[in-house]
């Protein structure tokens, strides 16, 4: 295929943001900054029709992958840029677009009146078309480039409230502990160059399976999947790098919705799911993947269930869910994780618009458990959307999130050992987080709720109907799950990876085979899980009622623990507190005190020696040229000796 | 007259009619030095587009005694380099349109155009040390004179650590001609015909000088504290000139004479050289991040990204010494922009401090949109043309053919000095566009950019997006000149 074969659809992709964008900040920001966003949200609708018709494709067969140019070379060195559309880059990134418009829509309504209305529409495209890339390349240099771009709107957005101090922190910290995480991804590229001489995600699987088949593995590769793993952890928040998302939430609602559901922390599962083919082959790094994933999911379920800040809970619940993806990946799952990250970015940004719309009903950006309760009247659209979300995210049948999320706990069931008992705190702590949420916000309301006291009042219509549509898919999207899973399989399969005794990506080890579900066992177990989870959250929330604020009063120690993420943050702190005070000392002390300091002070007292050889510095200039033949000859005398 | 001749001759007419112009008022020569300024990257531009980069342009004139003789020549590396002093002499004679000078700064600044030029192109050792020398006498008398409050001694020290390190050079060249003089009986400086025969015993110590007088330009940590006083108290045009070529000489030299000369050493010697440059990559990363000035921050940065083109070069490898080279040129474009940023901060407000202003995205957003900018490609946005110098460079490293060199530590401490530049550059962002104003800020003093200043960082910006889209034929120019220096 040729660069001219390309179909139209696939430019537009990248055609109709780029133009979007440019004409906003060229031609409306500085006349009409508030139409700002309309050439973006008809860039949205064009996105989203081409990449259903790029999925349509892929679906019937027709994945590619084309070079377009050459972005540098040097002797035998070269990177190509080009384009990749295949199974779980489509798969995505239908979500994404379709997703992300209706985010668009969403923040057209939310961020109106805003004094950086226009700058906020621009760097949010720009997020998208981020992603939109990163989806698409073909190679690890260009997914790298999107990567960090995405790392930079993401900056831009979150601390797109700058005046305030907790925002500027905030996105400085989401972008350093990025920027840590690139540097695993950055150590990798290079040593995927130096170890395939090519970056495309292509030649990669082939060299791979084909040294595999030989029974010579680069010996670099497990240190390459570790430091792509860690690159993973950063971008899609998972222990040890988890700790970024959520102050992340510093930034306006639809930032929030963006990020958790589609554009950023997908990246590094995405990431993961290019790599696997190089990750797989190493035996001891899927355990790795999933055990990380179950950790996290376990460990970010607890403090979710503990946290006042609706959009807090949610983001702790992004962290959980983020690794459900991981435990599946690491499980050798890929269709399913690939499944989990459509379904999640579904329900999760519905989540967030109604976190937001809850906020928007007092007028704050933000609510805590405080601000609200028994809002279920006064808002009853958003209460709808808010439940489908909840019951999808709890798995509860027919919802998406039962196909996705049970599933892939059922795969670690399946799986045994102890991430096997890992499956079910999983499933109870979703259960009991969502729905303490969901009873907090909406039922009751408790005497210690200020809620109905507040006089909330539903969103307008931009503002509800875009989370009723995403909604809707975070109810259905289960229908989708076969399709997806061929998608993904498909897409793989459909380019050359089919040499001898290689038959595709999940049967390479690392990846043990899983029976085919039981529905069965999963809707009792899982379903169990789920319903105890909401009993839980019931009890607490509407029978004994002042549990929430009980604890808290009776044990402040307790709260403490779970504020610090269990002493995390604090390890955190104390690293980052090191190195800076380190670079104080570098720079302040060792470079300006004591070597800047020597050199001045030999100046000093060199002075002090002229002062007493100035007879020999007459100024005549022959003088001077004679000390200079004199020293000259005698180096050269010594040079040649 | 060569062509190369005119090439190095024009901004020193240009100098001397400033300072004629300057009889008939200052604004006489401030034309006078954009009307010359132009002719001159108009020049570059023309040889550069006629020889398409590769083909080298040679002048050589008869030998004078003890076989010094006026050779010069250029290629793609050398064609590159002018290009970017004459571009960047242009653009500072357009940032300093508003500044009230006499005509001896406009003539200094094509003075010193002028000697860079002559270091890029000389081909005779003799020559190129002549040239070398006589580019420190403008930027002494641009930071000695027109510098900001501790210029003196800033000139003062800039001179005599610069000029210790060309005495060295000096030393060693000298040794190498009378050593290759008793070894084949001919007194030469030329660099092709050095190249040829052995030095004998004392090749390490001429090696070793020639890295000292290199090393204090580019610098390389421990020689590098002249560097921050001078970038600080220069002014903004000067910085420029400072950072965005003259810190390139000493790379320069160490591709065009240093390695090329001794291939044997520079391969022995390369681990190091690359400790030193990964030294200088993390070291002048923390340096920076404890600053509080500025200007002083966006010069350890520097530091932080000459080691980024030391480790390229020293390593060997096609992709690490094009991206080296590549990266000088990239330095000066995005650190030009940085300086003169500062520069307009100062001239409006006469502070650069970190918390001194605060708040300023929303009273200059223009202002705060090219600082932005710029201090992304600074700490390598991929897209960006900082990038594509620090990953080819880093990429080099890691797949070098000396032995030792693709140890992992070297790309690793690359890697950790990636990571540290955005700890430098983002809070520093943050505190003068972002945070509040504080009780003392000066932020209300910062009317935001005008036309003249928005097209000068238009056009570097422009530049950076363009090298860090489409690096390929940006390495085409300079690929084919630096490829056979190990060999």
């Amino acid at each position: 295929m040729r660069p001219s074969d390309i179909p139209v659809e696939a430019w537009l992709l990248f055609a109709a943001p780029i133009a979007a964008i440019l004409f906003g900040f060229f031609v409306l920001r500085p006349r009409k900054p508030e139409w700002t966003h309309l050439p973006i949200l008809l860039s949205c609708a064009i996105v989203t029709a081409c990449s259903f018709a790029l999925a349509a494709r892929v679906y019937t067969g027709h994945s590619f992958d084309v070079n377009i140019w050459r972005w540098a070379a040097a002797g035998k060195w070269a990177v190509d840029f080009g384009l990749r559309v295949d199974g779980p880059g489509v798969a995505v990134l239908a979500m994404v677009s379709l997703v992300g418009s209706l985010i668009h829509v969403y923040a057209a309504g939310y961020m109106k009146g805003d004094a950086g209305f226009s700058r906020f529409f621009l760097v949010f495209h720009l997020f998208f078309l981020a992603m939109i890339g990163l989806l698409t390349a073909n190679n690890y240099v260009q997914l790298y480039l999107f990567w960090e771009l995405v790392g930079v709107a993401s900056y831009l957005l979150v601390g797109f409230w700058y005046h305030k101090e907790s925002a500027r922190k905030a996105a400085l910290k989401a972008f350093m502990t990025n920027r840590v995480g690139d540097f695993g991804f950055l150590l990798a590229l290079l040593y995927i160059l130096t170890y395939f001489k090519v970056g495309h995600f292509n030649l990669i699987y082939l060299q791979v399976a084909y040294a595999q088949q030989q029974g010579v593995l680069p010996e670099a590769l497990p240190v390459i999947g570790l430091l792509l793993i860690w690159a993973a952890c950063a971008k899609s928040a998972q222990f040890p790098l988890y700790f970024w998302l959520p102050d992340a939430m510093e930034g306006p609602t639809p930032t929030s919705a963006l990020m958790h559901a589609a554009t950023m922390v997908t990246a590094g599962v995405f990431l993961l799911v290019r790599s696997w083919p190089l990750i797989a082959v190493t035996p001891w790094l899927p355990p790795l993947v999933a055990g990380i994933g179950a950790f996290t999911a376990v460990f970010a379920a607890v403090i979710a269930a503990t946290k006042k800040d609706l959009k807090r809970i949610l983001a702790y619940s992004t962290v959980s869910h983020l690794g459900i993806m991981m435990l599946a990946l690491g499980l050798g799952q890929i269709g399913l994780a690939v499944f989990h990250l459509v379904v999640h970015g579904f329900f999760k940004a519905v989540l967030f618009l109604c976190a937001g719309n809850v906020g928007h009903a007092i007028h704050q950006p933000t609510a805590n458990v405080d601000d609200v309760g028994g809002w279920r009247k006064a808002l009853p659209w958003t209460y709808a959307c808010f439940l489908i979300a909840a019951l999808s995210l709890s798995g509860v049948w027919p919802f998406a999130g039962f196909f996705s999320k049970d599933a892939i706990l059922d795969a670690a069931w399946q799986y045994g050992g102890w991430i096997k008992w890992v499956s079910l705190p999983i499933a109870f702590g979703s259960a009991f987080y969502i729905f303490r949420m969901l009873l907090l916000t909406f039922h009751g309301s408790r005497p210690e709720q200020a809620g109905l006291k507040k006089h909330p009042h539903e969103a307008e219509p931009i503002l509800v109907v875009p989370v009723f549509f995403i909604a809707l898919g975070a109810a259905l999207a289960g229908l989708l799950a076969p399709g997806i899973e061929r998608l993904v399989l498909y897409g793989w399969r459909g380019l050359p990876l089919g040499l001898p005794g290689v038959a595709g990506v999940l049967n390479l080890p690392g990846s043990p085979a899983v029976p085919a579900l039981s529905f069965h066992d999963l809707f009792g177990r899982g379903g169990l899980m789920a319903l105890f989870g909401f009993l839980a959250a019931y009890y607490l929330t509407m029978v004994d009622a002042g549990w929430d604020w009980r604890w808290r009063r009776n044990s402040p120690a307790l709260e403490a623990v779970f504020e610090s993420d269990f002493g995390w943050k604090i390890v955190v702190a104390r690293f980052v507190d090191g190195v800076a005070a380190f670079a104080r000392f570098v720079g302040r002390v060792l470079d300006k005190k004591w070597w800047d300091g020597l050199i001045e002070g030999s100046a000093d007292a060199s002075r002090g020696v002229s002062a007493s050889l100035a007879g020999y510095a007459s100024g005549r200039l022959n003088d001077y040229l004679w000390w200079m033949a004199a020293g000259a000859a005698l180096l050269i005398g010594r040079a040649l000796r | 007259m060569s062509p190369l001749t005119v090439l190095w001759v024009l901004p020193l007419v240009g100098a001397a009619a400033c300072l004629v112009a300057g009889r008939f008022g200052r604004e006489a020569a401030k034309i006078c030095a954009l009307v010359f300024g132009a002719a001159f990257f108009g020049a570059a531009l023309t040889i550069t587009i006629l020889t398409g980069g590769a083909g080298s342009v040679s002048a050589a004139g008869a030998p004078l005694a003890f076989g010094v003789s006026y050779l010069l020549s250029a290629d793609g590396l050398s064609l590159s380099l002018i290009l970017l002093t004459a571009f960047l002499n242009l653009i500072c004679v357009a940032a300093s349109w508003k500044q009230d000078a006499s005509a001896g700064y406009w003539a200094a600044f094509l003075a010193l155009a002028s000697a860079l030029t002559g270091v890029f192109l000389a081909r005779d050792l003799f020559l190129f040390y002549i040239f070398w020398e006589a580019t420190l006498i403008p930027m002494f008398f641009i930071i000695g004179l027109w510098g900001s409050d501790n210029r003196r001694h800033a000139a003062v020290k800039f001179f005599l650590f610069t000029f210790a390190g060309s005495v060295l050079m000096l030393l060693a060249l000298i040794a190498l001609v009378v050593a290759k003089h008793s070894q084949t009986g001919v007194w030469t400086w030329d660099l092709a015909a050095l190249k040829e025969a052995p030095v004998g015993a004392a090749g390490p110590w001429i090696f070793l000088g020639l890295l000292l007088g290199f090393g204090v330009k580019i610098p390389v940590v421990p020689l590098h504290t002249w560097l921050p006083d001078a970038h600080t108290e220069a002014p903004a045009a000067g910085s420029v000139m400072l950072a965005g070529v003259m810190l390139k000489m000493g790379l320069y030299g160490l591709i065009r004479v240093a390695l090329p000369l001794f291939p044997a050493y520079a391969a022995s010697w390369a681990p190091w050289l690359a400790g030193l440059a990964a030294l200088n990559a993390v070291y002048g990363a923390l340096c920076a991040m404890a600053q509080t000035d500025l200007k002083r921050l966006i010069a350890y940065s520097s530091i932080a990204h000459l080691g980024f083109c030391l480790l390229g070069v020293v390593s060997g490898a096609p992709q690490g010494v094009a991206g080296g080279a590549l990266q000088m040129i990239n330095h000066g474009i995005t650190t030009g922009a940085l300086f003169l940023l500062v520069g307009f901060l100062y001239e409006r407000a006469h502070k650069r401090g970190l918390s001194d202003f605060g708040a300023l995205a929303g009273r200059a957003p223009r202002m705060a949109f090219f600082f932005g900018f710029s201090i992304l490609a600074s700490i390598g946005l991929p897209g960006l043309n900082g990038f594509v110098g620090e990953f080819m460079c880093l990429s080099g490293i890691a797949h070098s053919p000396i032995p030792l060199l693709n140890l992992p530590v070297f790309a690793v401490a690359g890697a950790v000095g990636v990571t540290l530049a955005a700890a430098y550059a983002l809070p520093a962002y943050q505190a003068v566009f972002w945070a509040p104003e504080g009780p003392d800020s000066v932020s209300s003093h910062v009317p935001d950019l005008d036309l003249r200043e928005k097209s000068i960082l238009w056009t570097l910006c422009a530049l950076m997006l363009w090298i860090g889209l489409s690096p390929a034929s940006w390495i085409a120019l300079i690929e084919p000149s630096v490829r056979g220096i190990y060999r």
